[in-house]
């Protein structure tokens, strides 16, 4: 009981920043992202005993943290509107040039199509390869790499195009 | 290695580059460059991703798993103290019938083990110390009595018959001594005329409310012993 007790805390620990980072990228919304954690890991830790490897546990969490979201979307259909820019997190109020800059990257990786930023992300945050990725989203390795390609292209050109217009903006 | 392929394999993943890449790269500086400008976006992403995580969020999983444990302990609890509960119930039920009921099935198979049992306190050779009165006291629970002993009575005394009180009377056989019990009649427990094992066989008998079992070896004439008790026993109802 003890050990389980540990071992759950220290998964927690461990993984919940990438976890809440993901589930953000996923629903683009602070607190459904925090209801997709915290649903996690109350199933993580009821399966706990089923997860033998710990070093599979990201992508265990991940998964379940997707089957979790997908779930969201059978219960409440009219959740699935298109995303909305005031649910973007607002950095600018209190934020220096990097912290606008983020903001600015942050929409357009918001603006994204779903089914390239979400191998981006499990790149970036998650750390995974492309076969790791392939794997949780049941797609194959040539796929997610094409994804990704299109996903880093679409921001680079957004980043190569655009900074003038975005020194104005913040000027 | 082309252009266009070492640029698309960078874009899907910055990271994983083999020898003939790196070779490539080495040898062309707008490679270099591409490859700066993507570690540069790259770092740029990674930093507008890493989105601020609520502080108390470590907290509240914590706490909520603590909950939902104390929840599922407390409703385990409760199923183990009902298990308990039943287990105890049917060790109860258990102990209860194997006390209390009869175990053996017929009245023919207690009386073998009985006489089996019983045999190396009787000898065929013993000698007769039961007089009538002394018997007829004891037959006057089974509300019956003799009027004559017939052949030689060695042992008469009250014994258990699985679970019922019975007369066990004992008497001179021709090679070995034969057993009567006389024992109320049971309902839990299946009246057999007529059984036998390897050595023994015995006949019961039954009037209103008491059988009369005879058990001896197989070289006795049951029969005439039957006929006997039919004749001597008077019963009072």
């Amino acid at each position: 009981m003890v050990t389980k007790q540990v071992r759950y805390e220290a998964l927690v620990k461990a993984l919940h920043t990438d976890l809440y980072r993901y589930a953000y990228w996923l629903c683009h919304d602070k607190h459904v992202a925090e209801d997709l954690v915290q649903e996690t890991f109350l199933r993580a830790w009821r399966a706990l005993d089923s997860l033998k490897d710990e070093k599979a546990a990201k992508s265990w969490l991940i998964t379940i943290l997707r089957r979790e979201n997908a779930r969201r979307f059978e219960r409440k259909r009219f959740d699935m509107s298109e995303y909305e820019e005031a649910t973007i997190i607002d950095a600018k109020a209190t934020s220096n040039e990097q912290e606008i800059e983020n903001q600015w990257l942050r929409e357009r990786i918001a603006q994204m199509p779903e089914e390239y930023r979400e191998p981006l992300v499990l790149q970036i945050i998650g750390g995974f390869s492309g076969e790791e990725i392939a794997k949780m989203l049941s797609l194959n390795k040539n796929t997610v790499m094409t994804r990704l390609f299109r996903a880093r292209n679409q921001l680079k050109e957004a980043v190569d195009g655009e900074p003038k217009l975005r020194g104005l903006h913040n000027g | 290695m082309d252009d266009l392929h070492i640029r698309r394999s960078i874009l899907a993943n910055p990271k994983a580059r083999d020898e003939a890449m790196n070779e490539a790269i080495k040898n062309d500086p707008a490679k270099q460059k591409f490859v700066q400008d993507i570690d540069t976006l790259d770092e740029k992403i990674a930093q507008a991703m890493n989105i601020p995580v609520p502080d108390d969020l470590y907290n509240k999983l914590i706490l909520r798993q603590t909950l939902a444990s104390h929840q599922q302990q407390k409703s385990k609890t409760r199923v183990r103290l009902a298990m308990a509960a039943s287990v105890a119930f049917v060790m109860g039920l258990t102990v209860n019938f194997m006390m209390f009921s009869s175990t053996y099935k017929n009245l023919g198979d207690y009386a073998i083990a009985h006489v089996d049992h019983e045999a190396s306190h009787f000898s065929n050779t013993d000698q007769p110390n039961v007089t009538l009165a002394s018997l007829n006291d004891k037959m006057a629970s089974f509300k019956g009595s003799f009027d004559s002993t017939f052949g030689t009575l060695i042992f008469a005394d009250y014994c258990r018959f699985d679970g019922s009180k019975s007369l066990h009377l004992v008497f001179q056989g021709e090679s070995s001594p034969v057993n009567v019990f006389v024992l109320p009649n049971d309902e839990e427990i299946e009246f057999n005329a007529k059984f036998a094992n390897d050595a023994l066989e015995g006949r019961s008998l039954n009037f209103n409310h008491t059988n009369v079992i005879v058990v001896a070896d197989k070289k006795e004439p049951l029969e005439q012993w039957q006929e006997r008790i039919k004749n001597d026993i008077i019963w009072s109802i």
